[in-house]
């Protein structure tokens, strides 16, 4: 599908009353589209509404039981997933290795500090996770996303840089999410533009922010990690499809 | 007694996604009654719809590392894991839903819609009723139909005898109304009598006669 078409059919689509060929031509058109298609991105909402729009039945008492041991047995998915450690992401980038191509754009003197630094990231991982684990019910909603895909498992990469620090949280398949403490201020003809960079090739454009005064800065990744080998950010003027300044901000990728 | 939030939920989402079980069964306590009620309006069949609302929450606890916070309610993606599951049983005639696909893309389109999320946080099961009551009953109809029946537009006008464009129309017009009315009641003054928040039954009739 394209933007025409979903948005004629977005009404149909958050009904639930498209065809699967259809649903799934849709849902891969939304799935990139920055576009803001408000009717087939409301079927969540639509279907709360729907669902709680109906007389509520009570269960009978021993359902909840049957549940609670039925779950008792089952694993959680994310639970019984390996996951992919900090260390093992960035041991490529060990002091004793080439640098990988994708290091030739950045300044030689980052590059080292990449490849040496960062390497205790699981265990700050850890420390991290506890803490915001303690105090989520003190946090904004961007903490409890972070808490939440490190319960789950997704692996969360440390990324440093003059321009702040914090994860790179790739949710297996289904995108990645920057999150950034305290992240420098930018003049306001400014931006900072984030890059996915490939073992051969050019760096690809996946996303911009501006900074702002919130401590936690959450920005969303335009593309899945996967067969990527770096991640960096930018200063740029506006987006562009090569960067034109030297990173602020790096991350090796791959384990 | 005032309904869990969406800050509620996405804590309980960390809990869950930790292994806590009790947690699973608070979100079972708070939910239980609508997800039993959408499977039983889809399959009419007590032990049916309880047999689906019991692996829809099975699910929940098996997926959760799944769910993303940042792309909608954890009661709406809980929902549709129960609706997708319910229409799966009853349309069997029809080429299947990949479940597991089905769940993990719930949520996929969607970013928080704050408008139909504080809505629905706020409004009883009677008011939501009253405003999908309100819609002109062919637009109901073909809501109902799509929703709690799993049919396509396509069939709808089949069943419906009108033409395709009309059916996919009379869902996006119910939509629109929905929306409008939800919105309106954003706005909305305290029911009268009411023990918070809300917009009265006049209010959401006056609102879709617009």
């Amino acid at each position: 599908m394209n933007c025409r078409e979903v948005d004629e059919f977005g009404a149909a689509f958050a009904a639930g009353a498209l065809d699967e060929r259809q649903r799934r031509g849709a849902l891969a058109h939304l799935a990139t589209c920055r576009q803001p298609h408000p009717d087939a991105r409301m079927a969540p909402a639509l279907a709360t509404v729907l669902a709680s729009s109906l007389e509520p039945v009570t269960p009978p008492p021993a359902l909840r039981q049957r549940l609670m041991e039925t779950i008792e047995a089952r694993p959680q998915e994310h639970a019984a997933q390996p996951r992919r450690s900090v260390r093992d992401a960035v041991a490529p980038l060990s002091p004793d290795m080439s640098p990988r191509p994708f290091l030739g754009w950045l300044p030689q003197s980052l590059a080292r500090g990449l490849a040496v630094g960062g390497v205790t990231a699981a265990l700050a991982l850890a420390v991290v996770g506890g803490s915001l684990y303690a105090q989520l019910r003190d946090r904004d909603d961007a903490l409890r996303a972070l808490a939440t895909t490190i319960a789950a498992g997704d692996a969360a990469l440390r990324v440093s840089g003059e321009a702040g620090s914090g994860y790179l949280v790739d949710r297996q398949g289904t995108g990645a999410t920057l999150i950034l403490a305290d992240v420098k201020a930018l003049p306001a003809d400014r931006l900072y533009e984030l890059w996915l960079i490939p073992e051969q090739g050019a760096p690809t454009a996946v996303g911009t922010f501006t900074p702002s005064d919130d401590e936690i800065t959450v920005v969303p990744v335009e593309d899945d990690l996967d067969g990527y080998s770096g991640f960096a950010m930018t200063v740029e003027a506006e987006r562009v499809d090569a960067p034109t300044t030297d990173p602020v901000l790096v991350a090796p990728l791959e384990g | 007694m005032p309904q869990p939030t969406q800050t509620d939920d996405a804590v309980l989402a960390v809990q869950i996604a930790a292994g806590d079980r009790e947690a699973l069964g608070e979100l079972y306590d708070r939910y239980v009654s609508v997800a039993l009620a959408t499977a039983l309006r889809v399959v009419s069949d007590r032990q049916l719809a309880e047999d689906i609302v019991h692996d829809a929450f099975v699910a929940a606890w098996q997926k959760i590392g799944r769910y993303d916070p940042a792309r909608g309610a954890l009661r709406a993606w809980l929902l549709t894991i129960v609706r997708n599951r319910a229409i799966d049983r009853v349309r069997s005639s029809r080429p299947s839903m990949d479940i597991d696909a089905a769940d993990a893309l719930a949520l996929l389109t969607s970013g928080p819609n704050p408008t139909w999320d504080a809505a629905v946080e706020r409004l009883s099961a009677r008011e939501l009723r009253a405003a999908v009551d309100s819609l002109p009953p062919e637009q109901r109809t073909a809501v109902e139909l799509a929703f709690f029946g799993g049919h396509t537009y396509r069939e709808i006008a089949d069943m419906t005898g009108v033409p395709r464009g009309t059916a996919n129309g009379r869902l996006r017009l119910a939509l629109a109304k929905l929306r409008n009315l939800l919105s309106v009641g954003d706005a909305a003054p305290l029911t009268e009598g009411g023990s918070g928040p809300g917009i009265a039954s006049s209010e959401v009739a006056h609102g879709l006669d617009r």
